[in-house]
């Protein structure tokens, strides 16, 4: 009360009070009022965290993402001894401190009490899920005992290629290097990746082209794309680094995006323009528009002269037949707007294209990939600022010594019918097994699920439960996957938060070295991989006697690291493996700017990519004893090292002409077109009642691995078939009905999802869901029959999984076939009928015959060696390149000579016969 | 006013005598007997110990081993237990037998620190045999429940009742708090998924003896409370096919 009365104001009431503060509110300049020292959290970029409970600064540790294939940098908060958070890493250049739902989530396979924690080994019949557990010790002296009861027969019979029968089978080798050199230690070649169920087609489309197997899109500087096939704002390949910076350039650079998908994808749905063509009819919209291009004379002239193999009139006359109307008719995309979207795309610049999935992955996806680069190439906007950009990633030598390969091809690895399938044709290898052209004794898979994952995948389910097929089998899977639960012993690896790995990914435009290292201790006393292949290799080879101890002589697994990094030029004055480990990647670029998420230096200017990297001299010291042919190509020692441009010498592109070599030899030399076609597919001249059968992924999953983390199951889950509502009502169907998709394999019953994004010809079902494995949240065992499930009482699953649909898997009715080009599986040719679900149907049903798949291998070897079907085409067959032409085989240790005019089944049957 | 695990405690006060001793030297046998049982497959010891010395005081118990448990040749009978231990408690499918998956739905999460205290606190420290091992295994948890009753027992035999009252103290707040809430519901389901007689028996025979060494340290709301947490139970959707019939993605 005294106060008051000394006050030098009056009361003031509450209503004064609030006056007063409505003025203040008001004013001109209020917004300079306030404190000046506090702010917003979220505008810290990330790289601190801290406890929630004590206040504590939470540990932070960099590492690589391996929950899909992109290897974005990241952070994991570590706290009393446990991931607590998983965040983006600042300091990669290319992923810039983000990550997406899925590497968000990724720290929750660690704890996931589905993980198999400890060996085991099979009791009961393969796949009854009969299981002992035992050691690491037991269980690498076992697998130790069988791959040398194989190297012992291969001495004892003097046959090398018997040791092509220990097999090894990856979906994801991230282990820079490690497989290779475990596997070329025991002097096999049979190493067998996924690459054909992915992207081979594209690489096989690109790589004789300029060299590497995937273009990096200046997506942020651009000012005009046009994607093909490519969900990149959701899924492709670098999705996140790609995504943000597809972002940059429509947002922050005004770029107009054009997209082609047969579904309304959400890259579609973000376009300025999306269309729907007919599947696997890309080419021939690519082509119309680079007919356009050279026809209307809006080609860079240039560029063509100077940095590819062909001239501008051989390209015209190439381009002849593909004329918008052409591709309208093949495409039902309209002709007017693919010349207006060609003439765009032509004059204005920078432009890029990109695509993926899409076009790849058909029958001759290597040609529509082909079509799709050349786009670029014609409008010389290859290696531009905000063009069509080299891929940029970064080497590490390999520790010595060091292995040499196996001395007998493998028949398995490299199906000698593809022989320019670079990336392998592994969709075959259980077909080959079982009709005797290629035997196995030791199957060992590693990040690998095809019993889910592959086209018709009831085949491998049926080849890996052959104990005569595949006499002993390993599996090291940390979770019990489809093929997983087949195995005969499973060495658990480690998650990807708990191991070690060298990796550098062409994620960006900027060029760099990552690590994957434990951010905390194997959980559980569990053994990551790289050790389980030290101890197998000191086992096989216990005194050295074999020769082969010497490949794995690392005391530690972090020795076996120090020894990929700490002789790096550069990295090794920075600290070398312990600048790795502190920083997770290098080099460090800059900073990522608040604002503008462009990379800058100290003073905040931008750090600009290199761009022109074909342009760069060749070093004095290669210059020196290299000789220059007539057409400008300069080589040494027999290899072709750059190309003259005028008086400048120039490193040029990956190619034997060092040039962007449009017109391939190698498809000449094996019968195929040299120059991008548009092939006809079988499922565009389909009958009435068929659709086109395609798969999609969404952007919360990968293929197979992520249906049992919690955060990602709950975001989806099922996987209703696409349907457009004219296709729907033609056969009755309304959306949610429950429905049966048939193909020439098998049928499955699922549900119908009506909607007006998807192409009246097309059926599209995404791929994650609808497991029979991998865990109670993926197989939603738990809803299913829980008196039998062994609950473990998850009060998560308890209480809060509240959907009761895993959905239903379309692979088992996807039919095999193969581009005889890039080798790649035809995802998007299987052609079906979709009806109303019969009496007797229930939903999840899937039915498929292995037989019938059977014969889809044995059509899709004659599929490529048949005569072409449109124009354009100059088939294998036809070509005179190949008459006559002979492949060794090697089959048995034997070399066999066949004629490569013998159909494919004769061959076999005589192979076979030999 | 205090609350029922307060007056829990001070009603377990003992009072001393040459019963109690020998009651907390037996009480530790049982929980060495399930703990040796639960936490890791049988090994020809343990099995020549049940069917030999044991195999009376266990029928006359009300624990008869089977017949083909009495007389099974010895490698075929450790070589079935064996698997059945793994698919049970090991492989993924089975029963978790960790306080963390039951709490949280997770392995190594806060039961596992809080168990891990508890052993510190008493001056254990944890040691994996096997890789997939954590200190929160059920069966860990009761072998750590028969140390104490043992020290217990050791400490009044020494006429160390300071001793003794803190090794009982440990095992009551242990027992109610770590295992009460939880462990007897587990052993039930599990005894359900089991295949073979034996770890049905065992773990039956486990839950009897938690309820019975819960109804000593807890008063009845307790016990009320303990029986209610344990009958949680996986909660069975219910299912409405029209409701999940529009496709809606």
């Amino acid at each position: 009360m005294s106060n008051r009365a000394t006050s030098d104001l009056g009361r003031i009431s509450r209503r004064d009070f609030i006056k007063l503060g409505a003025a203040v509110g008001g004013a001109a300049g209020a917004l300079s009022l306030g404190s000046r020292r506090l702010m917003a959290m979220e505008q810290e970029l990330g790289g601190d965290d801290f406890s929630a409970i004590t206040g504590a600064k939470r540990q932070a540790v960099p590492y690589t993402c391996l929950v899909c294939n992109i290897e974005d940098g990241g952070v994991a908060f570590v706290e009393n001894g446990r991931i607590v958070k998983l965040e983006g890493n600042m300091d990669h250049p290319n992923t810039r401190g983000k990550l997406c739902a899925k590497g968000n989530s990724g720290f929750l396979h660690v704890y996931d009490p589905d993980r198999i924690m400890t060996p085991l080994l099979r009791t009961g019949k393969r796949g009854e899920g009969k299981w002992k557990r035992i050691s690491y010790d037991e269980a690498t002296s076992l697998l130790a005992k069988k791959l040398r009861d194989v190297i012992d027969r291969a001495q004892s019979e003097g046959d090398e290629a018997i040791l092509n029968e220990i097999a090894f089978k990856w979906g994801r080798n991230r282990t820079g290097g490690g497989i290779h050199r475990f596997m070329h230690a025991l002097g096999s070649n049979t190493m067998i990746n996924h690459t054909n169920i992915c992207e081979s087609s594209k690489k096989v489309g690109l790589e004789p082209s300029w060299g590497p197997d995937i273009e990096s899109c200046d997506w942020a500087n651009t000012k005009y794309i046009l994607n093909f096939g490519s969900n990149v704002l959701e899924t492709a390949y670098f999705m996140n680094p790609n995504a943000q910076r597809l972002v940059d350039g429509v947002v922050g650079n005004k770029a107009k995006l054009v997209s082609f998908d047969v579904r309304l994808s959400n890259t579609s749905g973000f376009a300025d323009e999306a269309y729907y063509p007919y599947p696997g009819t890309d080419s021939a919209i690519a082509l119309a528009m680079a007919h356009v291009i050279m026809n209307e004379g809006l080609y860079d002239a240039a560029f063509i002269r100077d940095w590819t193999n062909v001239t501008a009139e051989q390209l015209i006359e190439h381009l002849k037949p593909y004329t918008p109307e052409f591709a309208e008719q093949e495409s039902t995309v309209p002709a007017r707007d693919i010349r207006r979207i060609a003439r765009e795309f032509a004059t204005t610049k920078p432009a890029t294209t990109f695509s993926y999935r899409g076009p790849a992955k058909h029958v001759y996806g290597a040609y529509q990939e082909a079509a799709i680069h050349m786009l670029n190439v014609i409008t010389g906007n290859v290696e531009k600022k905000g063009g069509y950009c080299l891929p940029r990633g970064m080497d590490w030598p390999q520790p010595q010594p060091e292995p040499p390969k196996g001395k007998t091809a493998s028949l398995l690895a490299a199906p000698p019918l593809y022989p320019l399938a670079s990336h392998h044709v592994s969709t075959h290898a259980p077909y080959m097994v079982m009709k005797g052209e290629a035997k196995v004794a030791v199957w060992m898979a590693f990040y690998d699920n095809p019993v889910y994952t592959y086209p018709s995948s009831h085949v491998w389910k049926s080849f890996l439960t052959n104990e005569k097929l595949v006499p002993f089998f390993t599996s090291f899977s940390p979770y019990m996957s489809e093929t997983a639960e087949l195995a005969d012993l499973i060495i658990p690896d480690v998650t990807y938060l708990e191991r070690h790995d060298p990796e550098s990914m062409p994620s960006g435009l900027y060029p760099c070295l990552s690590i994957r290292q434990p951010v905390i201790k194997p959980l559980g006393g569990t053994q990551e991989f790289r050790q389980t292949l030290i101890d197998v290799i000191q086992k096989v080879d216990p005194d050295g006697s074999l020769g082969i101890k010497q490949y794995f002589a690392f005391n530690t697994v972090e020795d076996w690291m120090r020894a990929h990094f700490d002789a790096i030029p550069g990295l090794k004055d920075e600290g070398g493996w312990d600048l790795m480990k502190r920083k997770g990647v290098w080099p460090i670029y800059g900073k990522v700017d608040k604002e503008t998420a462009k990379i800058v230096d100290k003073n905040g200017n931008e750090v600009e990519p290199e761009y022109g990297l074909h342009k760069k001299p060749v070093s004095a010291a290669d210059m020196e004893g290299a000789t220059i042919a007539a057409d400008g190509t300069i080589s040494k020692d027999g290899k072709a090292i750059g190309v003259m441009q005028g008086e400048q010498s120039a490193v040029g592109f990956g190619t034997p002409s060092r040039r962007i070599e449009l017109f391939k030899q190698s498809y000449k030399d094996y019968g195929f077109n040299p120059l991008p076609v548009y092939k006809r597919l079988p499922s565009r001249e389909k009958r009435s009642d068929e659709l086109v059968l395609t798969t999609f992924k969404v952007n919360v999953h990968t293929q197979s691995r992520t249906a049992s983390l919690k955060y990602l199951a709950e975001l989806y889950h099922k996987n209703p078939a696409w349907i457009n509502p004219k296709t729907a009502v033609a056969r009755g169907i309304a959306d949610g009905d429950l429905i049966r998709v048939t193909s020439g394999v098998g049928h499955i019953v699922t549900r119908a999802h009506v909607t007006e994004g998807i192409h009246p010809e097309v059926v599209a079902i995404s791929t994650a869901c609808g497991h029979s494995a991998y865990g109670r949240l993926a197989q939603l065992k738990q809803q299913e029959a829980a008196a039998e499930w062994a609950q473990g009482g998850d009060p998560d699953i308890t209480h809060n999984v509240w959907w009761n649909d895993k959905g239903v898997h379309p692979n088992p009715i996807i039919r095999l076939s193969v581009d005889p080009i890039g080798g790649s599986q035809g995802w998007f040719d299987t052609l079906v009928t979709v009806s109303k679900a019969e009496p007797g149907d229930t939903y999840g049903d899937v039915e498929a015959s292995v037989d019938a798949s059977v014969k889809d291998y044995e059509q899709s070897l004659q599929r490529g060696l048949a005569p072409g079907q449109s124009q354009g085409s100059g088939h294998r067959l036809g070509s005179p390149a190949r008459a006559g032409r002979a492949w060794r085989w090697a089959l048995r240790g034997k070399w066999t000579v066949v004629s490569c005019q013998l159909s494919v089944s004769s061959s076999l049957s005589e192979l076979r016969g030999a | 006013m205090q609350t029922s695990q307060q007056a829990a405690l001070r009603e377990s006060v003992p009072v001393v005598s040459d019963e109690l001793i020998a009651e907390r030297a037996a009480l530790a046998g049982l929980y060495r007997l399930v703990a040796r049982c639960l936490e890791e497959e049988p090994d020809r010891e343990l099995l020549r110990l049940l069917r030999g010395e044991l195999r009376e005081p266990l029928a006359a118990a009300g624990w008869p081993l089977s017949a083909e448990f009495l007389e099974d040749p010895e490698d075929v009978l450790l070589e079935a237990l064996a698997v059945e231990y793994t698919g049970l408690f090991v492989a993924p499918g089975g029963v978790s037998p960790y306080a963390s998956v039951f709490e949280t739905g997770a392995l190594f999460r806060a039961p596992c620190d809080r168990v891990m205290t508890a052993y510190r606190e008493a001056g254990f420290d944890y040691q994996r045999r096997l890789s997939g091992e954590f200190p929160d295994h059920v069966g860990t948890m009761l072998g750590f429940l028969g140390h104490l009753s043992e020290a217990e027992a050791r400490a009044w035999q020494a006429d160390d009742t300071v001793a003794a009252d803190q090794a009982r103290q440990r095992h009551d707040r242990f027992l109610r708090e770590q295992l009460g809430p939880w462990a007897p519901g587990w052993c039930q389901r599990a005894a359900r998924a089991a295949l073979q007689p034996f770890y049905r028996q065992v773990l039956q025979f486990t839950e009897q003896l938690l309820w019975q060494t819960l109804g000593e340290v807890t008063d009845r709301r307790g016990l009320k409370e303990l029986m209610a947490q344990n009958q949680r139970e996986p909660k069975k959707l219910d299912y409405n096919a029209d409701f999940r019939k529009a496709s809606g993605l």
